[in-house]
């Protein structure tokens, strides 16, 4: 057993974890955060995706041992206390869901996608979630939520400032 | 997953000294998106993996003496993002972008995908175009070798057991040149290359010269179009001759028929995808001028 230390939604945990326990099984079975899901487990289909440092990453595929003293994000994270993160209201206002299996993974790579580029495109859109696989919607309306949330914090993000130019 | 131990190395020279120390049991972990796939599906079961991520200097992505230096651990997201690559080599910002997806790119490097070695590797063609070559540490010093004679059959390369791939370095000599790849998977995301093609040439006084052409997944081990390179030699570049050189790399490569594609219609993905990387690369070379 190894002893690691990692930030987890903001929160410093320190945890004992067998070599061969993958990122994934830690947060599901050791800090019972279950949002990030087991499907592939081979890194194809992205119900695993979490935050690390900043990039979404295939948790089925990063060792426990690996994420020491790294900072990691699971969907858990993202609602604030007051309201929920504009990608899951965009996805709840949009339907982007149907069973909602690969909602964790998929709001997760867009969240990484907005925070680098809080405008992207239609086709950059499409190459973040590449690795999301969705086995209901088709894909249509998760774009379309992502488009929207992206407006909803970039309005955000300009508003304070307008508002201090009318001052 | 099957029980192993991890070590952390934290320089070169512990994961030089841990992988000595556990020979013939251990393997070299950096992304593990190859590895931990093949320790999880059986196919490999190390007692112990050396963890070389924590290792920063293998990361580094440099101008040196010798070229452009990409470090082992460079994943391929980072060399999307490295202003150094995408100004020298924007052929292999190209090639990582076809990788995978964002997940994999964020983890995979391009060390892993060059010592991983299966024949569509997407890391390897314009590597090869380039006239790159491998910088290996060793127990008792580094060596270099030409990525031309790197890889030996699918999955084996030149590295010796308890050996290190630092870096790829792509030559001074040919940094800007112009070069183009391109790959053919069944879907845009997330598939494999039925066939990977990078092509680079020089124009000098109106006539090609240098010029390269490396393929993947066309043979057991990526191969150069030495004899489609050969034709293109000295001519004034033409839209026929690139049709020829196609025609060229097409019986020159030893396409296999699987679960993917026939070995027929991959020969077709050959004649064709090298006559557009070299007419790519011409347009490249136009821009130069
Ligand atoms: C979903 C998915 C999609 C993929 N799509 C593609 C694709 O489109 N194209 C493609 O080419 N590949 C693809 N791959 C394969 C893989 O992502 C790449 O080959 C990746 O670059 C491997 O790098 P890694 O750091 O993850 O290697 P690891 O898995 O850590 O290691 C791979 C092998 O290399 C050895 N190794 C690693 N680094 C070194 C080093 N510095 N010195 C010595 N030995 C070393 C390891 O021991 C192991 O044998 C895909 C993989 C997945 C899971
Ligand atoms: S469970 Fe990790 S990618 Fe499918
Ligand atoms: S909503 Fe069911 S898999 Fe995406």
């Amino acid at each position: 057993m190894s002893e690691i230390t990692l930030v987890v939604n903001g929160e410093q945990r320190a945890l004992s974890v067998a070599a061969e326990t993958t990122l994934l099984e830690l947060l599901r079975a050791q800090c019972n955060l279950t949002g990030a899901k087991l499907g592939c487990d081979v890194g194809d289909c992205g119900a695993c995706t979490v935050i690390v440092d900043g990039e979404a990453v295939n948790a089925c595929l990063m060792l426990a041992v690996q994420a020491d003293g790294r900072n990691v994000v699971t969907i858990e994270g993202l609602a604030g206390r007051a309201r929920l993160h504009p990608l899951q209201e965009a996805f709840e206002a949009c339907g982007s869901l149907q069973c909602g299996f690969c909602g964790p993974g998929m709001i997760l790579s867009a969240k990484a996608l907005l925070d680098a580029a809080p405008d992207p495109s239609a086709a950059e859109i499409r190459d973040a979630l590449a690795g999301n696989l969705c086995r209901c919607t088709g894909y249509t309306k998760l774009i379309e939520a992502v488009q929207a949330a992206g407006e909803t914090i970039r309005a955000a993000a300009t508003g304070p400032r307008r508002a201090a130019g009318q001052e | 997953m099957r029980a192993f131990e991890v070590f952390r190395a934290q320089n070169r020279s512990q994961a030089l000294a841990l992988l000595g120390e556990h020979a013939p049991h251990a393997a070299v972990l950096a992304g593990g998106t190859d590895l931990l796939v093949e320790v999880k599906h059986g196919m490999r079961a190390p007692r112990v993996l050396v963890d070389i991520t924590p290792v920063g200097e293998l990361g580094v992505i440099e101008l040196t003496a010798q070229g452009l230096s990409i470090g082992a651990l460079a994943t391929h997201s980072a060399i999307m993002r490295s202003a150094l690559v995408r100004e020298h080599c924007p052929a292999l910002v190209e090639a990582a972008h076809t990788i995978g997806a964002v997940q994999t790119r964020n983890l995979g490097t391009l060390g892993g995908n060059l010592v991983t070695a299966v024949p569509s590797l997407d890391s390897g063609p314009a590597p090869l175009a380039l006239d790159a070559f491998a910088s290996i540490a060793a127990p008792d010093g580094m060596r270099e070798v030409a990525i031309a004679d790197f890889f030996l059959a699918p999955r084996r390369t030149v590295l010796r057991t308890g050996e290190l791939l630092c870096a790829l370095v792509i030559p001074s000599a040919s940094l800007g040149k112009p070069t183009a790849f391109l790959k053919f998977g069944l879907r845009k995301g997330q598939a494999l290359a039925l066939v990977n093609v990078a092509a680079s040439l020089r124009i000098a006084h109106g006539v090609m010269c240098e010029a390269r052409i490396g393929l993947g997944a066309v043979a057991p081990t990526l191969i150069r179009a030495l004899d489609a390179e050969r034709i293109l030699d000295a001519q004034p570049p033409s839209e026929a001759l690139f049709a020829e050189a196609g025609r060229i790399a097409a019986d020159e490569a030893r396409p296999i028929t699987d679960f993917r594609a026939s070995a027929a219609y991959r020969r077709e993905l050959i004649r064709v995808l090298t006559q557009r990387a070299l007419a790519l690369a011409l347009a490249r070379a136009g821009g130069k001028r």
